[in-house]
């Protein structure tokens, strides 16, 4: 603890090492609601990267129509504020005779908005395969499902990878709005904590370190993975 | 008996932008013959090419490619699969390495067995001079003029009956091009038929059968590489051809 540290007077010393007594017997408590906040995000995230992809596939493959559709929905869904997003499912779905327990409707809710800002992901990793690439496959007597199959998909999943990872440490970190509906994950549990021990501080300086301590090596993942596209070409100006 | 031409263009058309582009070109290509066409910047050169194996649909015009008509077919990629196309730069797979690049047209092409591909593969990069320790590395881990060796293999493994070449050393450093060049001579003097966009007015002195000059869209001069290289008639190949000699110092006495 910070005992020996000179410019720290003696009685707030005292008062920190107090409080962080007073916490640390809880440390376990938060960390078992951490398994609700994996929970949350994974779902969320999976559920939000199929429904990206779909849109993305929507956008490239189909219609010009279906394009303006989907692209006007993403950004309706990118536009939603994340807790307006719970709320409505939570709160508004059961109107329309749908009620969904507190997780589940924070899982739907992270989802949508997400799912608009992974449209966006894998349209642009989709757009951003080179178009020499698919002519030098297309040169070869691929079909232009096989060039798309072997040659566009492959490259494309590589290119989003990075952004892809990032956004899953976002979502992440959003799952502490679940707490506003009342779902127990970590930083609803730290909370709770914090109003028994009734010190804020160290419970919510324990639950960042926590979020910190997952997304930290993920973002370095990602720059890395970034940097190894990058020298293999693949991010190119997208001629 | 196989009728010697292999590809007869005849009356070709393309408009970009409303513009002409190609305006009425008319040739032909015999089996086993080298063609080399040269022409300035924006002639069209590449936009004939692409033409040819049908990566730009022209606009009027008739191509027969071995005896078929291929704007006629809705299978382009079957016609495709017997036209090899490399191009100016490289275009390998970049998230495949040397010898998948070379292996994909034939797996999912030819749907040959992978073992066999394979093998097909290693031949066709040791025809060009690709080493075993270079097989396994990704495009970004070649020298350029490994590279465009890696993109020729891939067209020469397909066994196509033609092979277009677009511009294939203009984007490589002058020690790499002779690489190129090399491969290139040994096809030709193996009777690969090919149609080669270049500046390389050496190698077009060597191995060309003849040589077409491109300008505007339309076919200005043709011939031996001997007249159209170091005597044209037309002013403007003329006028191209010196500054051409000046740039490779070709001295012509
Ligand atoms: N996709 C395109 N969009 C617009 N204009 C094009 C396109 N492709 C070709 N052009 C135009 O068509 C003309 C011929 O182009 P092309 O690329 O065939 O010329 P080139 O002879 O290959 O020239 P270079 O030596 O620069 O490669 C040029 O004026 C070019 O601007
Ligand atoms: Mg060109």
């Amino acid at each position: 603890m910070a005992s020996n540290t000179p410019e720290i007077p003696w009685w707030l010393s005292k008062v920190l090492e107090v409080m962080w007594q007073n916490f640390v017997q809880y440390v376990p408590i938060i960390l078992s609601a951490l398994s609700n906040t994996l929970i949350l995000a994974f779902f969320s995230f999976g559920l939000a990267t199929v429904l990206g992809i779909v849109m993305a596939f929507a956008e490239v493959f189909t219609s010009k129509t279906i394009l303006i559709i989907v692209s006007w929905v993403a950004r309706v869904l990118r536009g939603v504020p994340l807790i307006l997003s719970i709320f409505l499912v939570f709160y508004g779905l059961p109107k329309l005779g749908l009620t969904l327990p507190p997780l589940y409707a924070a899982i739907l809710g992270i989802a949508i908005v997400d799912a608009g800002y992974q449209e966006q992901i894998f349209r642009g990793a989709i757009k951003a395969v080179s178009n020499r690439q698919l002519e030098a496959a297309y040169s070869l007597g691929l079909t232009r499902a096989s060039a798309f199959l072997y040659v566009v998909l492959p490259q494309a999943f590589r290119i989003a990878l990075p952004s892809w990872i990032n956004d899953f440490t976002i979502v992440l970190k959003d799952t502490s709005i679940a707490y506003a509906i009342g779902v127990v994950e970590m930083f609803t549990q730290a909370i709770h904590v914090a109003q028994v021990i009734m010190d804020y501080m160290w419970p919510l300086v324990f639950v960042a370190l926590i979020y910190l301590a997952i997304c930290y090596p993920l973002s370095m993942l990602s720059n890395y993975l970034h940097g190894k596209l990058k020298m293999m070409g693949m991010l190119g100006s997208g001629v | 008996m196989l009728k010697e031409e292999l590809l007869i263009v005849e009356d070709l058309w393309k408009f970009i932008d409303g513009k002409p582009v190609l305006k009425g070109i008319t040739f032909d290509v015999s089996r086993g013959e080298t063609k080399v066409i040269l022409g300035p910047s924006g002639a069209g050169k590449s936009t004939l090419l692409r033409c040819i194996n049908l990566l730009v649909v022209p606009d009027r015009g008739r191509i027969i490619f071995d005896g078929e008509d291929v704007l006629k077919r809705r299978d382009i990629h079957n016609v495709r699969s017997k036209m090899g196309f490399v191009f100016q730069h490289f275009n390998l797979f970049s998230h495949m390495t040397a010898l998948e690049n070379v292996m994909l047209g034939l797996v999912k092409v030819k749907k040959m067995p992978k073992h066999e591909a394979e093998k097909k593969a290693k031949e066709a990069l040791m025809a060009v001079g690709i080493a075993e320790e270079l097989w396994n590395r990704y495009p970004a881990q070649l020298s350029g003029g490994q590279q465009q060796r890696v993109a020729i293999a891939r067209a020469l493994a397909m066994e196509p009956k033609l092979i277009l070449f677009d511009e294939p050393t203009s984007a490589l450093d002058p020690e790499l091009i002779w690489e190129v060049l090399n491969v290139m001579e040994r096809l030709a003097k193996a009777k690969m038929t090919m149609i080669v966009v270049t500046h390389e007015i050496g190698f077009a002195m060597r191995v060309a059968s003849e040589v077409m000059f491109l300008d505007d869209g339309m076919i200005l001069e043709r011939g031996p590489p001997e007249q159209v290289i170091l005597n044209p008639c037309n002013e403007r190949v003329k006028r191209f051809m010196d500054r051409m000699k000046y740039v490779y110092s070709l001295d012509t006495g």
